[in-house]
């Protein structure tokens, strides 16, 4: 057997705090031998980027590592003085960071930026250096590469950024690339095509791989070694395949059954057609008299924004959304699929009644919203039809306590004495499952799933028929990201709602919907029940979709 | 570009007119008649009166003087002051020396508050970086007028380094106390902007990623921590330079330097309308024009901002 790479041994970092040691990391052990690929997996807090850092001395604020070694080719980098690190740094271990939006100086144009890395580390003759900062950029899989190099960061896709740190971090051809996260930021298409060009040129060039990650399935997929990490500890590590079929750790297990690119190929179909048919039957109750199946139909809604172009400004019509129809049937799930920029959180924007459509209507029980915008009409749409957002933490004002947050709609509406609205509201935190004792506390002492149950009781409060969710549950860890989709769905069960559900994520649709609706740039491509899209898909972004869910061909012997 | 250049010049049409009619209406609204005031001890004489009214138009209302100053400064006529010069001769000779004033104090202000507040950044938290915060703070905390005539007094009058005053002698060397004085309260707020904002970019992902492809630090510290740091103080920078030339009347008065913002000061004394309203005129341009250059630079250090 050669001598390993790297080898961690029971590396313990922590970060000052008051003058106190707040550890991160205890006690990590690792091992990479050249040219393998291995995985950190775990939830955000976990250690895994902490651990990441460390090797390349690059700990953030007052992070430090108090015991423990990290031995690269023979040095303990831990020892190791600051020209020495400077030295291994980029030549002999590459990084490739986590979101590619703000890894690249935006004042710089990237070829400069690349360029840069190529002569700090000594790679080409000073005459040659341009030449080679397109040929990194080609290999890295970007097209134009020399127009391309003469542009400013915020000319290039996400996706085109993180191909120009790939192509930075590999300039050296170091031999140990540290990929944090590496495609977390961008869609689920961009990031197949550039995990497997990742791949393939470390693979090409003999470079071992540290890939850290919150995608178990990406993980297994990718890596020949995995370790979960879970509150800076190492809990279980070994061959991906072995852990991922037989875990012994708790976590792990939590881990693999939550992993919606795992869960998803695995979970009951009848489990769903239960709550779907307890959804419909309270939904028919309660709406005895209304002679409205489709709680929301949306026609051929179009959305056109002015965009200035041109040298004298002139403003020409982009169309984001076009012709879009739909129905969402009362106590049913749709969801509507799409990268950024398909259009989706347009559609759910007008379907809201928060944009009016350019063309096209949206009937709510059987009324054009666009009859409710003033008044008492507008009131009681409002009432019925609620909201729940992407990010938990910009969608709660952080000065208002939380009971404060889950009653406004309450008053607003003008519902009930104060005591009443005061058991209202604890009554809905019981539904979320979160305790009383959180009606006094604010937004910023609650973690993020926390803060997303309380947005949803939020939305529940008014006892609305349909709520609207827009990546309602992409900002959260794996495992929360499974307690709200089970939250959501006992709630439609109890509660009889119709979810709108809008995500980038297939995984999730799975678990969740009963109608999906593929959304390309602004056009429907692809609509039918949740079963005829994950069996027979029609169209070829549909299977381009379902084929970048990470981890899908994994065969989980449990 | 262009397009946005002549946009912005129109803008300051508006503004040149707003603040014109703002000033007539509060130098008219001042107590004390200025006729009176010229004529000091002596009494008087009605022919006079009139006469003096007719010449300055001071028996118009105050709105019709208002349009007769504009209709001659369109052509750039601004009138006569009360001691009978032409008003656009008192100011070609007060502003360049008004000028090169606010100019020396900017540069001042800019060298030394960029390099203190960029070192005091790095070294966050050191004895550089306390010291540093304690004497800004000092600087911003004492009135200009009191710093103005210590300095005067420690390095003109006890050391006698430089004259305690300029007078018309306007000369380089004359003028460096008068512009350290006057930039000294703008390099403690450049030296804080920076320093802020140093210590903010060096937590800046794109920096980590840069140690981490193996640029050694000091190039980081330079290219890509100095540089991005830069934006927010031009900004304040360009701004200030407007302030400068209006906080000139207090550091000249002290150094008796017979700039705009001292030719302004004895204006108002005297409720002279015409003297100034132009000055004002001239110094709203001035601002105008100047913050104009600051947004230019600005997209020229920013490539994400271009103006269509």
């Amino acid at each position: 057997m050669p001598a390993p790479l790297l080898t961690i041994r029971d590396l313990h970092i922590a970060f000052t705090s008051d003058k106190k040691e707040v550890p991160a990391v205890n006690g990590v052990d690792l091992t990479i031998y050249a040219g393998q690929t291995v995985a950190i997996v775990g939830e955000s807090g976990s250690g895994k980027s902490t651990t990441a850092h460390a090797i390349i001395d690059l700990l953030p604020g007052t992070g430090h590592v108090t015991s423990g070694s990290i031995e690269f080719q023979g040095n303990d980098l831990t020892k190791a003085d600051d020209a020495t690190m400077e030295s291994i740094r980029g030549s002999k271990i590459g990084l490739v960071p986590q979101d590619p939006m703000s890894n690249l100086n935006p004042l710089y144009k990237v070829g400069s930026q690349v360029k840069e890395v190529v002569e700090v580390n000594d790679i080409a003759d000073p005459g040659e250096a341009d030449a080679r900062v397109i040929e990194l950029l080609e290999e890295a899989g970007l097209n134009n590469a020399a127009e391309r190099a003469a542009q400013y960061p915020h000319e290039y896709s996400g996706g085109m950024r993180q191909r120009a740190l790939i192509a930075a971090g590999l300039a050296a051809r170091p031999e140990l690339l540290i990929a944090d996260e590496p495609t977390s930021a961008l869609d689920v298409t961009v990031q197949r095509q550039i995990l497997d060009h990742m791949n393939s040129l470390t693979d090409e060039l003999g470079v071992a791989l540290l890939l850290i990650t919150h995608d178990l399935g990406l993980a297994a997929e990718r890596a020949d070694h995995l370790i979960v990490m879970y509150k800076g500890n190492v809990v279980e590590s070994g061959p991906a395949l072995e852990i991922l079929q037989n875990p012994r750790h708790p976590y792990s297990k939590r881990l693999i059954s939550s992993a919606p690119s795992l869960r998803s190929h695995r979970i009951a179909v009848e489990e769903r057609e239960e709550v779907r048919e307890a959804a419909e039957t309270v939904a028919q109750e309660a709406e005895e008299a209304v002679a409205h199946p489709h709680v929301i139909r949306a026609r051929d809604l179009t959305k056109e924004f002015p965009v200035r172009a041109g040298a004298l400004g002139r403003k020409i019509g982009f169309t984001a959304v076009d012709s879009v129809s739909f129905d969402l049937e009362r106590g049913t799930t749709s969801a509507i699929v799409g990268e950024s920029g398909s259009g989706k959180s347009t559609v759910a924007r007008m379907v809201l009644g928060l944009l009016e459509p350019t063309s096209g209507s949206v009937e709510f029980d059987g009324k054009n919203i666009a009859g409710l915008r003033t008044g008492a009409g507008q009131l009681d749409f409002r009432r019925r039809v609620q909201p729940v957002f992407q990010n938990p933490y910009a969608s709660l004002d952080p000065m208002y306590p939380i009971f404060r947050s889950i009653e406004e709609p309450l008053v607003v509406h003008k519902v009930g004495s104060r005591s009443e609205r005061e058991k209202k509201v604890r009554d809905l935190l019981d539904k979320v499952s979160l305790p009383a004792g959180v009606m006094s506390r604010y937004p910023n002492e609650l973690s993020g799933g926390q803060r997303q149950r309380v947005a949803i009781a939020r939305a529940l409060a008014l006892e609305p028929e349909v709520v609207v969710l827009d990546e309602a549950v992409s900002a959260l860890d794996v495992l929360v990201q499974a307690q709200i989709l089970g939250l959501l769905a006992e709630l439609q069960a109890d509660l009889g709602l119709s979810y709108l559900f809008i995500t980038h994520d297939l995984a999730v649709v799975k678990q969740i919907a009963d109608q999906v609706i593929v959304m390309e740039k602004g056009r429907v491509v692809e609509q039918s029940s949740a079963a005829g899209v994950f069996e027979s898909p029609q169209e070829a972004y549909t299977r381009e979709l379902l084929a970048a869910i990470p981890g899908a061909g994994i065969d989980l012997a449990s | 570009m262009w397009g946005y250049i002549a946009r912005r010049l129109l803008q300051t049409i508006p503004v040149v007119l707003g603040a014109t009619l703002l000033i007539y209406a509060m130098v008219f609204l001042q107590p004390g008649d200025p006729i009176v005031a010229l004529f000091g001890e002596k009494p008087v004489s009605e022919t006079a009166r009139a006469q003096i009214e007719a010449q300055y138009h001071l028996d118009q209302p105050f709105i019709v003087q208002w349009l007769l100053f504009l209709k001659g400064a369109m052509v750039g006529d601004f009138g006569l002051s009360y001691s009978g010069q032409p008003v656009s001769d008192l100011i070609a000779r007060a502003l360049p020396v008004t000028f090169q004033l606010a100019f020396m104090a900017l540069v001042i202000e800019a060298v030394l508050g960029v390099i203190a507040g960029f070192y005091a950044g790095l070294r966050r938290g050191k004895i550089f970086d306390s010291t540093m915060l304690v004497v800004s703070l000092i600087v911003i905390a004492i009135p200009i007028f009191v710093l103005g005539f210590t300095m005067q007094l420690v390095f003109g009058v006890q050391l006698g380094w430089v004259p305690p005053t300029v007078g018309g002698n306007v000369t380089f060397t004359n003028l460096v106390l008068p512009a350290v004085v006057l930039g000294l309260v703008s390099f403690a707020y450049v030296l804080r902007l920076t320093r802020t904002s140093v210590i903010e970019n060096l937590g800046a992902d794109h920096v980590r990623t840069a140690l981490a492809h193996g640029v050694p630090r000091t190039q980081v510290n330079r290219r890509h921590v100095l540089r991005n740091s830069m934006i927010p103080v031009v900004t304040y920078l360009g701004a200030d330079l407007g302030t400068l030339m209006g906080g000139a009347v207090v550091t000249e008065g002290i150094f008796n330097i017979n700039g705009i913002g001292n030719l302004a000061y004895q204006a108002i004394l005297r409720g002279e309308n015409p003297t100034v309203v132009s000055v004002v005129t001239v110094m709203v341009l001035i601002y105008v024009v100047m913050s104009l250059l600051v947004d230019l630079l600005y997209a020229a250090l920013d490539p994400r901002i271009r103006y269509v």
